[in-house]
């Protein structure tokens, strides 16, 4: 009887502990891997936690103020060499779509935008399959 | 064995009851009266607007770039930091003294930028944020021209962490003044480049475009009119919200087209944003401006 109760209670914490190992987002980790990754002569802004919460939310949005003359970097870092089906899309502050990572069913790492119009822009983050955890980071110059 | 298993129980238990290191435990203990009480405020949506909030750094750079000379005397001088006593004070200078700190690092004008870091860590260890502040690191990549970009990456990453950390406290009263105290100090020191440089078309746009930013800092001080402090300044930045009345942005949409080009997407913006102000204006905000920021820094 005590070895049957060692035994559920062992199976209890390990089974606990895998689950928070296969359910965790380690994003702090992708983000701050990405700001290396900024492009020569970006200046780092700010980086950004990208973690879907395992398919709980199908989007993650940050939003920023871009200022005309200035050009923004955003890139993309996830598990693996590409950008693991996370697309980052830019939205002005009347939600119409200026910039996205996914280009004709290509993703790409980072999209450049050389801003035109100052004003507040939302930075989405969305995922075409994958294990909907990354990080982000924006860098700016002039 | 029974020993064994609780022991991992009790371990895994302890692991999972708190992720709160110690000395985020001390600054709990240390919470004083700038600590906010009213229940309307959504911690939440206070860090969705904070975010927006553009760093100093970017005016900075403007400024170089548009060929204008580094200037100490704009600047609030390192040594007012005995004034500043009240956790009030204390925040709000530690935003106007990080757009300082920005600005001598833009110029690669360290020594000035030793001081500002000196001032700095004061102020962020008065609020019990100063362990965000690796004051040796910092010191060291400081003392040679060479490390510009480690310096503008730590020093951005820091006050990043702290304005973080401040709202992971339910202390985000303190990042909206450290925030609003970095922007005014940046508006005060374009304000003064621009009045030097009257026909800086690029200067006066940048001025008018502080408009929308204002707009996002007073959407964040609505949250504490009960603050004494907070409500005083508001009615300052009220004023000054007057003053931008008269400017008028008009934003123009037009589709952008995207390229691919060595794996980034290179965007080609074709809206544009057109800013109409004056001279006059200019003034008035420079005026308004420099009011408000004499009392933040007095």
């Amino acid at each position: 009887m005590k070895k049957i109760s060692a035994i559920t209670l062992l199976l209890l914490v390990s089974s606990f502990t895998s689950f928070t190992l296969i359910g965790q987002c380690n994003a702090d980790n992708f983000s701050n891997a990405c700001i290396p990754k900024l492009g020569d002569g970006f200046n780092f802004l700010k980086s950004y936690k990208i973690d879907g919460e395992g398919g709980a939310k199908d989007k993650v949005e940050y939003s920023y103020v871009f200022t005309k003359g200035t050009q923004y970097m955003i890139n993309l870092c996830a598990n693996g060499a590409a950008t693991d089906g996370i697309v980052v899309s830019l939205f002005d502050s009347n939600r119409n779509k200026v910039a996205s990572s996914k280009i004709n069913g290509q993703f790409v790492s980072a999209i450049a935008y050389p801003c035109n119009a100052t004003g507040i822009y939302y930075i989405q983050y969305t995922f075409d399959g994958g294990g909907k955890c990354g990080g982000s980071a924006l860098g700016f110059k002039r | 064995m029974r020993i064994a298993i609780l022991a991992l129980a009790v371990a895994v238990l302890a692991a999972c009851s708190s992720g709160k290191k110690p000395d985020e435990q001390a600054f709990l203990n240390t919470l004083d009266s700038a600590k906010t009480e009213d229940p309307t405020i959504d911690e939440e949506v206070i860090g969705s607007i904070l975010q927006n909030i553009p760093s100093p750094i970017e005016i900075s750079v403007l400024l170089k770039e548009s060929g204008t000379k580094y200037d100490p005397s704009i600047l609030n001088s390192s040594d007012n930091l005995s004034k500043y006593n009240s956790n009030y004070q204390k925040a709000l200078n530690l935003g106007v003294y990080g757009t300082d700190l920005g600005y001598t690092n833009i110029y690669e004008q360290n020594q000035d930028g030793i001081k500002y870091l000196s001032s700095i860590k004061s102020l962020a260890d008065g609020l019990n944020i100063g362990q965000f502040f690796d004051i040796e690191t910092i010191g060291h990549l400081a003392t040679n021209s060479k490390n510009l970009d480690s310096l503008l990456l730590i020093t951005t990453q820091n006050f990043n962490s702290i304005n973080h950390y401040l709202q992971t406290q339910n202390r985000s009263n303190l990042s909206v003044l450290l925030l609003t105290g970095g922007w005014i100090e940046a508006m005060q020191v374009t304000c003064q480049v621009a009045a030097k440089n009257p026909k800086n078309k690029e200067l006066k746009d940048t001025i008018g475009e502080q408009k929308i930013i204002l707009e996002q800092i007073l959407l964040l001080f609505s949250f504490y009119k009960e603050d004494e402090n907070m409500a005083s300044l508001l009615k300052d930045l009220e004023e000054l919200k007057a003053g931008f009345d008269k400017i008028n942005i008009t934003y123009t949409y037009k589709e952008s087209t995207m390229e691919i080009v060595n794996g980034v997407a290179v965007i080609k913006d074709n809206s544009t944003t057109t800013i109409e102000i004056t001279d006059q204006d200019v003034e008035n905000i420079k005026n308004l401006t420099n009011s408000i920021r004499n009392k933040i820094v007095s």
